[in-house]
């Protein structure tokens, strides 16, 4: 992660790190919904994403200040060579379907393909997000499908509804609990792998940041 | 206490009748300050009270008289304002109806022409003038859109029958491709303007953007439905009848810019977006350091300005004078809004950080003030060490081959 400058942090010891985290997924499945609901704790009809919208979210926990910034990405397949450019550099991705839409978590398995050749594994958090539960009568994917994925392919993962507020905040949280146990376990035993990660991170990360 | 009240009533002149008479002008905010005697079953004011009130009182008037003097003087200076603002209105409307679009050819790139341009056209005429400019080079008629309607119709017929394999031209699209885009128009015209309730499922224009859209994608089957386009459609559709908005759409969208990105042709996008970097640097040095400085890429904001023509991010009405310059001067007013847009915040983009700039450009303010924009628009040059805009990007073009 990007570790902000010690004489910015107002908390003192307590360590702030800036990661970047990655809304990917189909049209219309929620992502904008999802970082919405995350950031301001509200549903409302959201236009279609064009390109990229960004959104900031500051995590006060007990141990570190974690601030995501949020990219959520256009969905529609046509884009996919732009989005492309925005999972770059990111820390997490969640991987957004709509369970009431079938084709949409095969195509979370296709992003999840593509981050797979641009990261190492331990270099980014994946979470598999089955949104939409609201529309539980509709259910195209059960739980399990989705959960059983997740898990073969080391994913988080996680049921929500940006519209009824179900595990949005749970589904970001753990997000950030993973993350920041890869920070702590980062430093306290750094591998030699972990080390060439670093290095790796380091240099994608951005300069300058105020 | 009958006398008491009548008593009363032969008083001489009550203060307030008194203060009435004298004025010809009569505060509304001081009528219910009424100046009364004290109630009969208290002891009357003592005369130098009494007079101490009245002088107060009447000052009180004097203040608010002059108060609401300013307020009706302001009231008419502003109706006086809107009067001319609608007589320039109702003069352009004219000047444009009987003058220029008589005698389009010769008139349009005079500079009387260009200047009445630059005002913003009036929406009575907007249509037409949009029209006239986009042109209709793919010579599309009425009969073509009818066509493309149809087939769009027969598809849609045949999809929710359940119908998979439309036989015919356009192999080489799969069905799949086809039902997604197909979809994916009726999810995104509830999605296009919500708040103006006018395209949304049993809205007036509803079935008018579906046909357009679907229209649309079996004209071009190769370009197909791209997210963005139902905008531009909508805006079209505010301003010209059905058949004439899908003329001017399928000929905006084949100019090269809008080909080259809602093909997504992402090696072309990155040529204009180097263009309008070099262009940026020109401009506002500082601020392109800046954004160099933080990796702020053109796509972060340009991609959602250039896909719709500013009109999911704009107000309508600022985004209608963008698309009449746009009109007027092609492509490069695009980018150049694009730096007004960076001009006018300037200041405040300069102390953010990467993120909150990106969160800023993707989400502008919704009260731009559109005079101010349109100065900063204006004062962007677009030409870069004697070279104009459609010179660099040729010569970018050319170096990326």
């Amino acid at each position: 992660a990007q570790k902000a400058m010690p004489g910015t942090s107002l908390e003192g010891i307590r360590p702030t790190y800036i990661y970047k985290v990655v809304l990917l997924g189909s049209t219309s499945v929620g992502k904008s919904s999802l970082a919405y609901r995350y950031v301001k704790n509200d549903f409302k009809e959201s236009l279609p994403t064009v390109g990229c919208s960004f959104f900031t979210q500051t995590l006060n926990l007990e141990v570190a200040t974690l601030k995501f910034e949020i990219w959520d990405t256009a969905g529609q397949e046509k884009y996919h060579s732009v989005c492309h450019l925005y999972y770059r550099g990111a820390h997490a991705a969640l991987l957004v379907y709509d369970i009431a839409n079938k084709e949409t978590l095969n195509r979370a398995k296709l992003w999840l393909r593509d981050l797979e050749k641009e990261f190492l594994p331990d270099e980014i958090v994946i979470a598999l997000v089955g949104n939409k539960v609201d529309l539980a009568a509709e259910r195209e994917v059960t739980t399990e499908e989705g959960e059983e994925f997740a898990r073969t392919k080391g994913l988080l993962f996680m049921e929500t509804s940006a519209k009824s507020n179900h595990q949005v905040n749970d589904i970001f949280m753990a997000v950030a609990q993973e993350l920041l146990q890869r920070e702590q376990g980062k430093t306290s035993a750094p591998s030699p792998r972990g080390r060439s990660t670093v290095d790796l991170r380091e240099s994608r990360a951005r300069t300058g940041c105020c | 206490e009958y006398e008491e009240k009548t008593g009363r009533a032969h008083r001489p002149l009550s203060p307030k009748q008194n203060v009435r008479k004298n004025l010809d002008f009569e505060p509304l905010s001081t009528t219910a300050l009424i100046l009364e005697d004290r109630p009969a079953n208290l002891p009357a004011k003592p005369a130098e009270e009494a007079q101490k009130h009245r002088q107060q009182y009447e000052e009180m008037v004097v203040q608010a008289k002059k108060r609401e003097l300013k307020e009706a003087q302001k009231r008419k200076k502003q109706l006086e304002e809107r009067c001319k603002l609608e007589d320039s209105i109702g003069n352009a409307v004219l000047t444009w109806n009987n003058e220029i679009l008589p005698n389009w050819e010769t008139m349009c790139c005079s500079r009387k022409v260009r200047e009445l341009w630059w005002q913003g056209i009036p929406p009575s005429v907007r249509g037409k003038v949009w029209s006239l400019a986009i042109g209709n080079e793919l010579n599309i008629t009425h009969e073509l859109y009818d066509i493309c309607l149809a087939r769009a119709k027969e598809k849609w017929r045949s999809l929710s029958t359940g119908g998979a394999e439309v036989e015919g031209e356009d192999a080489g699209f799969s069905a799949a491709d086809r039902e997604a885009s197909l979809e994916l128009i009726k999810l995104d015209i509830s999605r296009t303007f919500p708040n103006l309730c006018i395209f949304q499922q049993g809205g007036p224009y509803h079935d008018t953007l579906h046909s357009i859209l679907g229209a649309y994608t079996c004209y071009r089957p190769d370009v197909g439905y791209v997210q963005g386009m139902s905008f531009i459609a909508a805006v079209l559709i505010l301003n010209l009848d059905t058949a004439d908005a899908f003329i001017a759409f399928s000929n905006l969208l084949n100019k090269p810019c809008q080909m080259a990105f809602f093909r997504v042709d992402h090696g072309l996008m990155l040529t204009y977006f180097a263009a309008f970097e070099v262009f940026f640097e020109e401009n506002l040095p500082k601020l392109f350091a800046h954004f160099k400085k933080n990796n702020l890429t053109p796509d972060i904001y340009l991609i959602d300005w250039i896909f719709t023509l500013y009109s999911k991010s704009l107000p309508l009405d600022l985004a209608c004078r963008v698309w009449d310059v746009f009109c007027r001067d092609g492509e490069e007013f695009l980018f150049r809004t694009a730096l007004g847009m960076l001009k006018l915040f300037e200041d405040i983009l300069t102390k953010m950080d990467f993120i909150h700039i990106a969160q800023f450009l993707t989400k502008l303010p919704e009260d731009l003030p559109s005079e101010e924009f349109f100065a900063s628009i204006a004062a962007i040059q677009m030409q870069s060490r004697n070279k104009k805009w459609a010179q660099v990007k040729r010569m970018l073009i050319f170096d990326n081959r």
